[in-house]
Order: structure tokens, then sequence, then C-alpha cells
């Protein structure tokens, strides 16, 4: 069960990174850092919302704003400025995006872990099959799941979503058809960045809030992703789960080698299917 | 030709009576550059000949180091024994890592790599019976001969200056041409009998194997060895060294390392807190300010053409 509750942090990040990627063929390398912004501002802001009930959902509901406003900023201030450029120099940029962030948290926030109690309401454990679980899961389990529908009609019933499918498949195209696809480009990583962001918000309560989170992430998210397919909303969802489920027991029955168990995954994927189970191949 | 040559042979001279001249903590500063600049010359064998962006490098550079480390420590080998473990272990790491890496072009390339690295990084950071952890590795000095700053610095002077002849001739054999040729055209190079990807595989342990000598290297220069070795972060740093000094020329990473420590030593010498700050702030906009980008990566602009704007 807890592996279903890490697996569902994973796909909000995951399926952010991945959606980033489908649009604007973009690996935003900084995501991890983006969900790392999302539980510090989750713990200032639990901090400074007077001590009531509804703080932590006002909370969980402006921190990954805060994150997506973040990310505009990010698009529109520099990663606009290349687009046309070597995709490896976006690579390199985000890379440098990671120093930067982690460095601007170290200095806000102190080098000391932080953590966010969670809400009285779903503070204490319910029986599962006999068994206690932190009821804060099932917020987690039931959230992640709502927003991946979200995600769906989104994507399957919204103009606003019909555009980004079609991004995906052909942006030159969709240029030329009078789509301002600059504006599209904005408003997809700033919504990729939300993702992250609602995922360390929504972690933060569960975990020691670090500096090093942001690398711990990305390359769990980075190995989802590949995964389930590069720009695969739906391969995302999948292998998060099956990698969350996986990381999980690893730790069970092989406590040291549960991360290497993750890797041996993703090379035999990468191997039989290198576009992923649910992606397209590379031209 | 002869006037680069003869450049050369100045350094070559400049460097060899340094000690002489300069400080002890100046002499450790370019111990420093040396092993950084062979780290960055390996890891451009990859991006200058081969096209190909690692961004695991690390992961080469910390093999190399813990071996060298492991077998001090934990077996008692000698210095001199245990230093060609280094580049031995880190080949091995490349070997395995590298045949699933070069499958894969560009993003994924560069994306996977850096998945490996944070392999070897968290093998490192959890296996605290074998690797000490996060503590690391300490007293990992090289035998009393070689203690003083000058000693190892001339130590490292010779082993790097061998490795980058070294280098130079893999890049100008017909290997180096193979390579380069399929950087450019994959397919074409395929046409003609190259396996491309057996060749990449070969170059990419090549760079790994030079790479653990950097890291083997620093391991006795540091006296410790820290899981930090594999950060991305310090993947980093062969990356942003060449692209300073200029991927197209061979020369060009050991250049960059020099410009790269000594702006390291000016910023950490006062914020040391903020040179990550700095690091990635410089590449963030030198990536974004220079629109006639890296040579190399932009498509193989000499600095002569990318300074003047002509193509």
């Amino acid at each position: 069960m807890s592996g279903l509750s890490v697996g569902m942090f994973l796909f909000l990040v995951s399926v952010g990174m991945s959606l980033i990627f489908g649009v604007t063929r973009i690996v935003n390398l900084a995501h991890g850092s983006f969900y790392m912004v999302g539980a510090y501002l989750m713990v200032t802001l639990v901090e400074v919302l007077p001590d009531r009930p509804w703080a932590f959902w006002l909370a969980l509901l402006l921190a990954p704003l805060g994150v997506a406003l973040l990310g505009a900023v990010i698009e529109v201030g520099l990663l606009r400025l290349i687009y046309h450029r070597d995709p490896l120099m976006q690579l390199i940029l985000t890379f440098g995006l990671i120093l930067v962030i982690s460095t601007l948290v170290l200095l806000a926030w102190g080098p000391d872990n932080k953590s966010v109690s969670r809400p009285e309401a779903l503070a204490g454990s319910v029986l599962i099959f006999g068994q206690p679980f932190p009821s804060y899961y099932l917020l987690v389990l039931g959230l992640a799941p709502a927003v991946a529908v979200g995600l769906w009609l989104i994507f399957y019933r919204t103009r606003w979503g019909m555009l980004i499918r079609a991004a995906t498949v052909d942006r030159e195209m969709l240029g030329a058809l009078g789509v301002n696809v600059a504006a599209l480009y904005t408003q997809v990583f700033a919504f990729g960045s939300w993702l992250a962001g609602l995922g360390g918000a929504l972690a933060a309560p569960t975990i020691a809030v670090a500096l090093g989170m942001d690398g711990d992430v990305l390359t769990t998210a980075f190995v989802v992703v590949v995964i389930g397919g590069l720009g695969s909303f739906a391969g995302s969802f999948i292998s998060a789960l099956l990698v969350g489920l996986l990381q999980s027991f690893g730790i069970l029955v092989f406590p040291a080698v549960s991360i290497v168990l993750l890797f041996a995954l993703m090379a035999v994927v990468l191997v039989v299917r290198p576009w992923g189970l649910l992606g397209r191949p590379e031209q | 030709m002869t006037s680069s040559t003869r450049a050369l042979g100045v350094l070559a001279v400049a460097l060899v009576v340094a000690p002489l001249a300069l400080p002890p903590f100046f002499l450790q500063l370019l111990t420093e550059i040396a092993i950084v600049g062979l780290f960055a010359t390996a890891f451009n064998l990859l991006m200058g000949s081969g096209g190909m962006v690692s961004f695991g490098h690390a992961a080469y550079f910390a093999l190399g180091a813990y071996a060298a480390a492991l077998l001090v420590k934990r077996a008692g080998v000698p210095m001199l024994l245990a230093l060609p473990a280094a580049p031995l272990a880190a080949a091995g790491g490349a070997l395995l890592f590298g045949f699933f890496i070069v499958r894969l072009t560009h993003t994924y390339f560069a994306m996977l790599s850096l998945a490996f690295a944070q392999i070897v990084f968290t093998v490192i950071f959890k296996w605290k019976s074998l690797t000490g952890g996060d503590d690391g590795l300490l007293d990992v000095w090289p035998p009393a001969a070689l203690k003083s700053p000058a000693a190892y610095y001339y130590f490292t002077l010779a082993i790097v200056a061998l490795s980058l002849a070294a280098l130079h001739a893999v890049g100008e054999s017909p290997f180096g041409y193979a390579l380069k040729s399929a950087r450019e055209n994959p397919r074409r190079a395929r046409f003609i009998g190259i396996n491309v990807r057996r060749l990449q595989l070969f170059a990419f342990v090549i760079s790994g194997a030079f790479s653990g000598l950097a890291g083997g290297l620093f391991a006795f220069y540091n006296g410790s060895v820290f899981p930090d070795f594999a950060y991305f972060t310090k993947s980093f740093e062969p990356l942003v060294v060449a692209l300073l000094g200029g991927p197209q020329a061979f020369f060009g990473p050991l250049a960059g390392a020099f410009g790269f420590k000594i702006l390291e030593w000016l910023v950490s010498r006062q914020w040391p807190v903020y040179w990550p700050l700095f690091l990635g702030s410089i590449v963030v906009v030198v990536i974004v300010a220079l629109p006639m980008g890296f040579v190399g990566l932009a498509g193989g602009r000499g600095w002569r053409t990318r300074l003047t704007g002509k193509t």
C-alpha cells in the first residue's frame, strides 16, 4: 500500500516531466528541483498561515501555484530564448538551473531538515486488512488518481488539451494553423511545474524535507518516464505505480539493492523497447 | 602547427619549473587543474570527437577514486599498485553502463548516463560497510616520497601528460576519425562498414578509464574520498570545463580547467556557499547570451569563425 502512495508522488512528478517533454521537447532536469521547492514552500506556508484546520489545505493549494509561477518565469525568461538551439543546450541549461535552485533553497531555508505535520483529520491511521495504515496516505491514494482523471479530462475533453496533444504531434503545423504556440509552451511548462510542485507539497508531510531531495526525485522520476515512454501520459501512470511498488518491495526484500533493481528494470526496458512501454520511437 | 607546438613547449617548461617559483598552495591548485584537465579531456573524447554528451561522468571518476582508495584502505595495497586499479575499475564500469548508454542518442544518451551515475552514487552512499557511506574513506595518502606538494605535483603532471598524449593519439588515430565520422553521419558511417555502436562503446570505455585515472589521482591528492565524487554536480564539472575551453580543440578542456579552477578558487575563497549558484548562473548566462553557441555542438564551427561571426 505505501508502495502505491510512493507511486502517486512519482506519478505527479513524472507526468509533469513527460508532459513538458511531449510538447516542448525539453527534458527538464530541474523538475526534481521544482518538486523540492514545492515541499519547501509547503513548510513555510504551513508555518506562516494561522494554526487552523484549513491552513494545511490552503498551503497545499498555494505551494504548487508558487512552483507553477517559478516554472512560467523560467520558461519565459530563459528557455524561450533557446528553443531553436541544439536540444543539448536546453538540457545543459536546466542542469545549470538545478545548481542555481539548490543554492537558493539552501540560502532561503538553511541546511537543516524540515518537516510538515499532517493535518489533524489525517494524523492517525486506519486498519486495512488488519494492518495499520496512515490515513494521510489515503488522501494521497485518492488525490493522485483524481489528478490522473482530471488530466485525462483536460487532454481529451477540452480545447486546450486538444492543442497540447496536437503540439506533441506536430508543433509547426499547429503554429501554421494560427495557434499561439509560444503561449502554449509557457502554459504547459507552468502546468508541468505545478504538477511537480503538487507532488512535493503532498509528499512534504510524509518525508524529511531536505536538500538533496531534488536529485533523488529526479533520478526516480526519470526512470519512471523512461520506462513509461517520454511524452506518454498513460505510460507514466503505469510505470509510476510499477516503480513505486518495486521500490517498496525492494526495500522490504533486499534493502541494499532496491535502487539497483529499479535500474535493472530500466535497462531491460531500454534494451527491449528503447522508447519505453507506451512511448513512440525516436525519429 | 609549429606555433602551437612551440606554445606547448613553453607551457611544458613553465609547468616543470613552476615548483621553484610558486608557493605550495599554488602547486596544489596546479595539481588540481591537471587532474580536472585530464578528467575534462577524457570526457571530451566523447563530446568533442564522438558527439556524445555524458551527464554522468562523475560515475567513472568516483569508481576510479574509490577503487584506488579501497585497495589502499581495505586491502593494504601500496599506492603505486592501487593507482592502476583506478582506470581499470572505471573502464569496467564504463563497459557495463556504456553497453546500455550507447544504444541511445542525444538527449536519451545524456539522461541514461546521468541515471547510471546516480546508481553509482547511491551504491557508494548506502554501502556503508565497504565505502564508509557519507563519511567517506579518510587517510588515503600517497607514500612519504610523494607526499610533499611539489612531489605529488610532478607525479600528477607526468601521469597527466602521458595520458593526454595517449588521448591525443587516440583522437588522431583511424579509430578517432571513425568516431568523428560516426558523429557527423552515423548512417553513412554504417554504410562504409563501421560498427558504430561498438566504436562508441569503445570510446566510452577509454573515456571512462581516463576519468577513473583522474579520480584515482584526485583520491591521493585529497587524502580522502567521498560519495560526492559521484554526485551529479560533479558530472557537471567536465562538461562546463570543456564548454568553457572549447570542445573542438584537443587542449580546449585543459585551458577550460585553468579558467574554471582559478575562478572556483577566487569565488569559493570569498563565498564558498555561492559557488554552485555562481557556476549554474555562468552556464545559464553563457547558453542564453551566446547565440553562436559553443564550438562543436553548434555544428563544428571553429573558434575563429565563432569570434568573427562568419560561417
